[in-house]
């Protein structure tokens, strides 16, 4: 098996072991979303509940109908419903770099961390991976900022050309390089976020450069490896789609409800199976390279949770 | 035998010069008289021997088109006969074009109220269009540039200039005829209001100067608005235009000749009959597509201009056309014309969906799917122009509703009997949308702005424009079947067509022929839909079943054997009075429908049965087009959440994906 390969299956495996950890998050952006959404579903509630025309949403769905309710004055503005939406979820991305180094501190380890473990490792890293956050942000908003002014250029010279089809062209092979580039950004980050776990890193900007240098090392197996996962993820959800459409009959709300859901826990799963390959392959990377004839040395032991291989950190010898 | 032949000759050799006398004496002070009429009599663009309307203009364009410029130069011979019964010496012209300059009445409009392709936040020069007018000449009365004079018949508005007129030093006598001679220049802007360049494309709508119509015992010229359109007088178009030889062209009426020039020019030369305005479009990349289609008057040459990229359209194009030729012409009566030609234009162009006689274009892009009907939809609602503007041709600019109106109602019509009622306008991954809802969706918002009747750029927005004029009276129409009748609407629709045809009605020609062939005096219904702005809305205001005895000690409800007084009561919520059907369902099966005239502000229905009442209905057959609120036109005495469990977790669905989306790039 290619080391891609190895990477997608070791990262597979370890995700498998901690599938709790998605069930969580899921159940945390159902919860978080469930209140996002109360105030469209009370107003819906009010005008939908005692009418029949709310059939025409029930057994198909009536685009018009839908127009109609959202242009009522009691549903209120579009806004007003989108918005606490949108607060939520910002609270569920907080909540997840909350909770992020507690799953890694489970990926990379080879036991399963108990849940005082879980959190300790959530509390010492909660400022580092905001930290991390910052620096992500820095280094990828004004890259995301180029690429799509660049796109908006390409897009606009694509524009002139005689060909209907130049545009579209163009818009999705400049979307397939931002892709890859972000992809490569968030990789990049992904290592710095194992890094601080695995070696308890305080400074940040020195996980931040490990991560770049581990990313350097094999840029494309890795970019292989989340590009590989990401069109699992796509596909899981065009599959659900049309199973949802497909399947499910229009009026069928629990059918709906379970195939969406499914969607959605399969989606997270891809991102958490990334993240998993990314552990793996810190780990396998941050080896340090043994003598053959020398003794082994004791592997220093990070209570309570020891990574898989530890790591030796810059410039200083194991502690 | 050889007697007579003297004779004729005899006649002949005294006649001839007395009516050449009379001919040149009248052509010396500029005008014709009547029995010399200048309009030819042709008739080789329509499948009828003798003309089909009162010709009043004819017009002789020649223009030369520079793509590289978007700019044209021309000369036109306009004839116009005086049918007006009065002597004019006052003429106004339309110079369209010119109100895409900053400071014109369209630009301003357009600026404030928004319109459906630009929203003008910044001025750029490709903005810019312009119709000049470099010389201008009556027949007999010499060069009269220096006495044009722009107008501003609207608004005052001195920096527009989409009106110029000419006061003649004499007269033109009821009956006679006379000829401008007009040498402009046109300065295309990227496409605005359906008519410009994109890239190497170019629809040249509203091109040349064009004069007024005498309508109602006076010049009718209005500048050009945001939201009008135009009106025009028939006559006859004969239209040479030399351009590329690289460039597919399209145009009004029938293609006559084609010339390849020494330059690597081309001079293309249309003819039309009985047409009130002449459009062209070319590109060098259409692929043109023909076909043929029977009508009851002739055979009709359909001709599409497609995009390459279009190409695995045109089936789709041609079966919609022919599909709206049949129905239109089995509905409403026959297409006369020779041609029609359908220009899909180019992408991102605000060329797409418009009207001109034998002339339209549609709207699709490369990836259109299947059960959406947008091209469906443009190509049947421009058709359907071609006999109301076309051949109805009412005032664009003081009756919109007139022909954008009920062009939208038989869209509903046409388009519900190719497709299906519910999914008209849209069946794609089980969202369905009907055509009749996108009509009532579209005047909702502003049902109480404006009248129907209101001229177009007197509205209160763009909006409520575009709700009122197209989507009010298509629900003004199809509601007015419950009233009348769906085969009676259809057939004061033929009436009105048959009887206006070829002629300019106003909206009381339209209303007195459906108040004629119903047979009925609708002024009721016409006064709060048609000039007023009255709204519709009905709402079952509560409903409850109580048991009879409910005062008794051992008292227990059983079903089908407790005997309860239901009672319903309707609100007329809105100001627009109507008569309404009113369905009560118990929860024993039983349906017992009520009638109300609405006259008093609420009714209210009483029973005693020995059933529940489990819902009530407005409407119950849903012919209603005209209800602002179909939400409450129905009230069910239980609650049922699924439609609301189903949204929300539509809802919910994408608020966690966009969540998660969020997190997998940031976190």
């Amino acid at each position: 098996m290619s080391d891609e390969g190895n990477l997608i299956s070791t990262g597979l495996r370890i995700v498998n072991r901690h599938k709790r950890y998605i069930l969580w998050f899921w159940l945390l952006n159902l919860t978080l979303a469930e209140f996002g959404t109360a105030a469209f579903r009370n107003q819906a509630h009010a005008v939908l509940d005692h009418s029949l025309f709310a059939d025409k949403l029930l057994h198909g769905f009536d685009l018009s109908v839908f127009v109609e309710l959202l242009s009522r004055p009691e549903t209120g503005s579009v806004a007003g419903s989108t918005m606490p939406a949108m607060y939520f979820a910002i609270l569920f991305l907080v909540a997840s770099l909350l909770l992020m180094p507690g799953v890694l501190e489970g990926y990379t380890s080879e036991g399963r961390p108990s849940r005082e473990e879980f959190f300790r490792a959530c509390g010492r890293n909660l400022w580092r991976f905001v930290r991390l956050l910052l620096f992500f942000a820095i280094v990828a908003g004004p890259i995301t900022g180029v690429l799509f002014a660049i796109k908006a250029g390409l897009a606009k010279l694509a524009d002139k050309s005689t060909n209907e089809m130049t545009p579209f062209y163009t818009s999705v092979l400049t979307s397939l390089v931002i892709f890859f580039i972000l992809t490569a950004i968030r990789i990049w980050f992904d290592l710095a976020q194992v890094d601080v776990v695995v070696r308890d890193q305080s400074a940040v900007r020195k996980s931040v450069a490990a991560g770049l240098r581990y990313a350097g090392r094999h840029p494309f197996r890795m970019l292989t490896a989340y590009s590989g996962i990401t069109l699992v993820g796509l596909l899981v959800l065009v599959t659900g789609v049309w199973i949802w459409h497909s399947l499910i009959r229009p009026n069928s709300v629990v059918g709906a409800l379970l195939v969406s859901q499914v969607m959605l826990i399969l989606w997270l799963w891809a991102r958490f199976w990334q993240r998993a390959a990314a552990a793996a392959y810190y780990l396998r990377e941050s080896v340090v390279p043994v003598p053959v004839l020398a003794a082994p040395e004791p592997a220093p032991v990070r209570e309570p949770a020891a990574p898989l291989v530890p790591p030796a950190p810059e410039g200083a010898a194991p502690a | 035998m050889a007697l007579r032949r003297a004779f004729l000759l005899l006649s002949a050799v005294l006649i001839l010069p007395i009516l050449g006398y009379c001919q040149a004496a009248a052509t010396s002070k500029g005008a014709h008289p009547a029995t010399a009429s200048l309009i030819p009599e042709t008739t080789s663009a329509i499948n009828s021997s003798t003309p089909l309307s009162q010709r009043v203009v004819a017009y002789n364009i020649e223009g030369r088109y520079d793509p590289k410029m978007h700019s044209l130069d021309g000369s036109e011979i306009l004839t116009y006969h005086n049918l007006t019964g009065q002597p004019l010496d006052r003429f106004p012209f339309h110079l369209y074009l010119n109100a895409f300059q900053p400071k014109a009445t369209w630009i301003r409009e357009a600026k404030a109220m928004g319109t459906r392709d630009v929203t003008y936040e910044k001025w750029e020069d490709k903005d810019y269009g312009s119709d000049e007018i470099k010389s201008f000449e009556v027949v007999g009365m010499g060069d009269l540039t220096s006495k044009l004079e722009y107008i501003q018949p609207d608004d005052g508005n001195k920096d527009d200039k989409t009106v110029v007129q000419i006061v003649l030093p004499r007269a033109v006598a009821p009956g006679e005829s006379i000829q401008f001679k007009i040498k402009f220049h046109d300065q295309f802007p990227e496409t605005q209001a359906r008519s410009g360049w994109k890239r190497d494309f170019i629809l040249g709508g509203q091109w040349f100067p064009k004069v007024g119509v005498w309508w109602n015992g006076a010049w009718n010229c209005h500048q050009y608005h945001a939201t009008t359109e135009f009106f025009a007088d028939f006559g006859v178009y004969d239209v040479s235009l030399t351009l590329p030889q690289y460039e597919v062209v399209g145009a009004s009426g029938v293609l006559v000749n084609t010339v390849k020039n020494a330059d690597g020019t081309q001079t293309v030369t249309y003819h039309g009959d009985d047409i009130h305005d002449f459009a062209w479009t070319a590109s060098p990349r259409y692929k043109v597509g023909e076909d043929t289609f029977q009508g009851t008057m002739g055979p009709v040459q359909l001709r599409l201009l497609m995009q390459p990229a279009h190409w695995g359209q045109e089936a789709r194009h041609v079966k919609i056309l022919k599909q709206t030729l049949e129905h239109f012409e089995r509905w409403y009566g026959p297409y006369p014309y020779k041609t029609l030609t359908l220009v899909d234009p180019e992408p991102d162009s605000a060329a797409g969906g418009m009207e001109y006689p034998t002339f339209i274009t549609g709207d699709s892009t490369w990836w259109m799917p299947d059960g959406v009907y947008l091209p469906e939809l443009v190509v049947e609602h421009e058709f359907g122009h071609q006999y109301w503007y076309g051949m109805v041709a009412t005032n664009e600019f003081e009756d919109a509703w007139l022909d954008e109106g009920v062009n939208s109602y038989t869209e509903c019509k046409v388009m519900d009997s190719v497709f299906s009622p519910k999914t008209s306008f849209l069946s794609q991954f089980g969202i369905t949308v009907g055509n009749r809802e996108v009509q009532r969706i579209q005047f909702i918002g502003v049902a109480d702005l404006d009248p129907l009747a209101r001229k177009a750029y007197e509205y209160a927005s763009f909006n409520s424009y575009g709700g009122v004029t197209y989507g009010k009276t298509a629900s003004v129409l199809l509601t007015l079947e419950m009233v009348i009748g769906e085969d009676t609407v259809q057939k004061a629709l033929r009436t009105y067509f048959m009887r206006y045809r070829f002629t300019h009605p106003t909206k009381e020609d339209f209303l007195k022929t459906i108040e004629e062939v119903s047979g009925k005096d609708l002024r009721w219904y016409f006064n709060q839909a048609v000039y007023g702005t009255q709204v519709f809305d009905y709402e079952v205001m509560r409903i409850s079943s109580d048991p009879v005895n409910w005062y008794k000690k051992d008292f227990k409800e059983k079903k089908g054997e407790t005997v309860y007084d239901s009672r319903v009561r309707i609100h007329r919520k809105g100001d627009f009075v109507f008569p309404v059907e009113i369905e009560v369902k118990f929860d024993n099966g039983e349906k017992v429908r009520e009638q109300w005239d609405g006259q008093d502000r609420w009714v209210r229905f009483t029973y005693r049965k020995k059933a529940k009442i489990e819902s009530v209905e407005v409407d119950p057959d849903h012919k209603i087009n005209l209800d602002r609120d179909n939400f409450n036109n129905s009230r069910t005495a239980d609650p049922r959440a699924a439609a609301t469990r189903k949204l929300a977790n539509y809802w919910n669905f994408l608020s966690q994906t966009f969540a998660q989306f969020l997190t997998w790039w940031l976190v």
